[in-house]
């Protein structure tokens, strides 16, 4: 009997400890089950999360910002189209009463949408045409290939590389109009240059190839063809810019910068087609020019004008300095120009005129923003609600033209007229430009104008005292 | 105008010689897939070390790796490789056909159909195999959770489907439409689907996830290799498929860049006995025979379905991957 119970009394607790057993199990079943669940969660959790960083890297980026303009780039950033303007509306006035009443106007001086970008984050492109003044015209079209920073190859019409004020942009500009060198070297023209940075931008150089241009002037006014070679003789243009402490930590030295820039082309044209520039005040007002053809009338019998004849040498040394609020800019600009006129006084008269000019400009940021000769940060912004003003700029320059004075020599029968055409503009300018933001600029400029001829019987052309004022726009 | 033409000529000249007067410097980028990242580290250091020795040239090789299909689909929107490596032909044949970057014969341009190694598929299992899987049959079974990468992104996962497909097609009574309904069943044992290869590796092996991982053969060794013996172990199931991941130069990047001949140089030195080695080494099955026979015993024998069994990647792609195809058809995220 106690054998029986003794048995009994094990197998019922063998039963109790198995079915113990069996939900220990079960609950360990379940809890691995459970445990799968949430490690399946997070790693989808996980992947979704890859997933959405994959997906924001590869979508493109939309961009709007005062400083670039509106923009849209690939998500690598090797493809971008950007959408950039510039609008500047200008008034010019002349106190002096002798300046043409006419020249007293509004003007739209530039009106340019811009459109550029950059394609498998080598080939750049701009397209910018200008609606301004009642007709329009493409200022830049090209392509520029950037194979390396020190190998760009650039075609289309573009700025030729040799004047430093004209190859600094409108909107960073100064004064409201380029100063007088500006007139001796070539403005845009269609060709193709090589260049590039080198040693990390301490070097910027360019060489190339155009159609060619006369003095101050673009392609677009060529002719009889704009946009297209008027002599069969395309220019070469050359220009080095070096920038000797441009990384290094000398903050007095750093914004140095010295070059010189030129061209050369032997070409010749014709009285129809002379090849030879007129050169204008600061107030945008013809002081020079060389004898014009003209046919005959009644009894005034025809004249045969100037026209180029050989050569033509441009070159324009150059430099600016920026430390702080201060900056200073000094170019230098000499044309050595062959020239013609057969008269039937003097025959075949052939001379090498060398016209040059020169200026310096001062800038003085009175808000104390850096100086620097591509754009700038204000310090703040035009706001009345903050009590801020924006960024005040102080600029001032002198600047002369000098024509060779064998262009006014032979009387009837020389390269000039001395009755009409001065010999000689000698500027100087002061202004204040008020930067509202990176996007607005308002400024006004004086400039008085000397002339040495230009009047009748040998006498000066009077003055000129110009007061410009801008509204300028850029994004 | 002639002077124009001379010029332009010399300036084009000039922008084409500048770039090439660095050339002693050159740079390949290989666009490969998930789980080649350990053999081409190994491979990219011999061959750069061969190309030094024959040229005097300094080779660096940068890697770029992901799914396959997701590879292929990068190439095609931009990404400048110079090589391609993925893991099955149709993935190239995308790039020759929707981004015209190489000829559409580029699989005849090397030998062995551009497939300088070849590889399969095995399945992984938790130490001890506790769910008791064997063969394909296994993974259909109520309570086992399978681990394969999406068939959409992942070469490696179009092969699994496939050899997957091929056991279903042959088993008594098999059809397409039993091959159907076992793969809708499988893939519902499938809880998380990653990108690629090794993302499904990561899942398994890593985050603990699923009692099965449907894997490459080199991906299944090196876990094993890099885990130890006592966490997981391969089961060979009764057949499996013949994966031949081909390799291509892309030859409008390698124009772009003037890589041709490194490039060339790159993908066909993969056939020599060197790079055969490296490829056995990292489980890789080579095609060079004395490589291969060297190596036979760490191969496992298992029956092998071809692509060709499929009617080539083509028709494959079209029937099974394709927008609206077989897999878009059985397959609905676990949950939804």
């Amino acid at each position: 009997m106690r054998i029986a119970t003794a048995i009994s009394a094990t197998l019922l607790l063998a039963s109790a400890g198995g079915a113990a057993a069996d939900d220990l199990s079960d609950l360990r079943e379940r809890l691995e089950a459970q445990e799968q669940k949430i490690r399946v969660l997070e790693r989808k959790l996980e992947l979704q999360d890859e997933a959405t960083k994959t997906a924001t890297s590869a979508t493109p980026v939309v961009r709007a910002s005062p400083q670039q303009g509106f923009r849209i780039q690939s998500a690598d950033g090797a493809n971008v189209v950007r959408l950039r303007g510039v609008l500047q509306f200008d008034g010019r006035y002349f106190p002096d009463d002798v300046t043409a009443a006419t020249a007293d106007t509004w003007l739209l001086r530039r009106v340019r949408p811009i459109l550029e970008g950059t394609l498998n984050g080598i080939y750049d492109f701009r397209f910018t045409p200008d609606f301004a003044q009642g007709k329009t015209v493409v200022q830049d079209a090209y392509i520029a290939a950037r194979f390396k920073p020190w190998a760009v190859l650039t075609a289309g019409k573009f700025k030729v590389p040799v004047g430093l004020e004209r190859l600094q942009s409108a909107t960073d500009i100064r004064f409201i109009e380029r100063g007088l060198p500006t007139s001796l070297v070539p403005n845009r023209d269609l060709g193709v240059t090589f260049g590039g940075d080198a040693a990390g931008g301490v070097v910027n150089y360019a060489f190339g190839y155009f159609n060619g241009v006369s003095d101050g002037g673009s392609s677009d006014g060529n002719t009889p063809t704009p946009d297209a070679e008027n002599d069969t003789k395309g220019d070469w243009a050359a220009r080095v810019f070096f920038q000797p402490f441009l990384n290094s930590d000398s903050f007095a030295l750093r914004g140095l910068g010295f070059g010189i820039g030129g061209t050369y082309v032997d070409s010749t044209g014709s009285t129809a087609t002379t090849l030879l520039p007129s050169y204008r005040t600061p107030g945008q007002q013809t002081f020079f020019s060389y004898r014009a053809t003209t046919a005959a009338s009644g009894a005034t019998p025809a004249v045969n004008g100037t026209f180029a004849d050989g050569e033509r040498l441009r070159w324009s040394p150059q430099a600016y300095y920026y430390v702080g609020s201060f900056g200073l800019l000094g170019e230098y600009a000499n044309v050595s120009q062959d020239v013609t006129r057969t008269t039937a006084t003097a025959g075949v008269r052939s001379a090498t005129l060398d016209n040059k000019a020169w200026q310096v400009q001062l800038s003085w940021f009175a808000t104390g923003e850096d100086e620097s000769f591509r754009g700038f940060t204000p310090g703040s912004v035009f706001s009345l609600e903050n009590g801020t003003w924006g960024a005040l700029e102080f600029v001032a320059r002198y600047h002369e033209l000098d024509v060779d004075d064998d262009a006014f020599v032979g009387g009837a029968d020389s390269f000039a007229n001395p009755d009409s055409s001065a010999s000689k503009a000698s500027a100087w300018g002061v202004g204040i430009n008020w930067y509202l933001n990176q996007n607005y600029k308002w400024s006004i400029n004086y400039d008085v104008t000397s002339f040495e001829g230009g009047a009748v019987g040998g006498a000066d052309r009077p003055d000129e005292r110009a007061l410009f004022t801008r509204f300028g726009l850029q994004f | 105008m002639s002077n124009y033409f001379r010029i332009v000529a010399a300036c084009a000249l000039l922008a084409l010689v500048a770039p090439l007067a660095q050339a002693k410097d050159v740079t390949l980028l290989n666009a490969s897939y998930d789980p080649t990242r350990e053999l081409y580290e190994q491979y990219n250091a011999a061959f750069a070390k061969y190309w030094k020795g024959k040229t005097g040239e300094t080779v660096t090789i940068k890697q770029s790796h992901g799914g396959s299909g997701k590879q292929a689909r990068t190439v095609i929107d931009g990404l400048p490789a110079d090589v391609v490596t993925l893991a099955l032909a149709g993935d190239i044949d995308a790039i020759a056909a929707n981004g015209k970057l190489l000829p559409v014969n580029w699989q005849s341009r090397l030998p062995h159909n551009s497939s300088p190694y070849t590889s399969t598929i095995v399945f992984l299992v938790r130490k001890g195999n506790p769910k008791n899987i064997h063969d394909w049959g296994d993974l259909v079974r109520s309570g086992v959770s399978v681990i394969t990468p999406n068939p959409k992104t992942s070469g490696g996962a179009r092969w699994n489907y496939l050899a997957a497909w091929a056991w279903a097609q042959q088993q008594p009574g098999g059809s397409d439409a039993t091959a159907k309904e076992y793969i809708r069943k499988l893939f519902k044992n499938v809880p998380v689907l990653d990108t690629g290869a090794r993302g499904a590796t990561t899942t398994f092996v890593q985050r603990g996830i699923g009692d099965v991982l449907l894997a490459w053969e080199n991906e299944a060794f090196l876990s094993i290799k890099e885990l130890g013996a006592d966490k997981v172990e391969i089961v060979v199931p009764s057949l499996s498929i013949l994966a031949e991941p081909p390799v291509a130069v892309v030859d409008k990047v390698v124009l772009r860049r003037g890589t041709r001949e490194v490039a060339n140089e790159y993908l066909k030195y993969l056939y020599s006995p060197e790079a055969q080695e490296i490829i056995a080494q990292n489980f890789y099955r080579p095609i060079d025979e004395q490589v291969a026979a060297k190596h036979a015993r760490q191969f496992p024998q298992i029956k092998l379905v071809t692509i060709k069994d499929f009617g080539g990647w083509t028709a494959a792609q079209k029937l099974h991957f394709a927008d609206g195809g077989v897999f878009d058809q059985i397959y609905a995220p676990s949950g939804s």
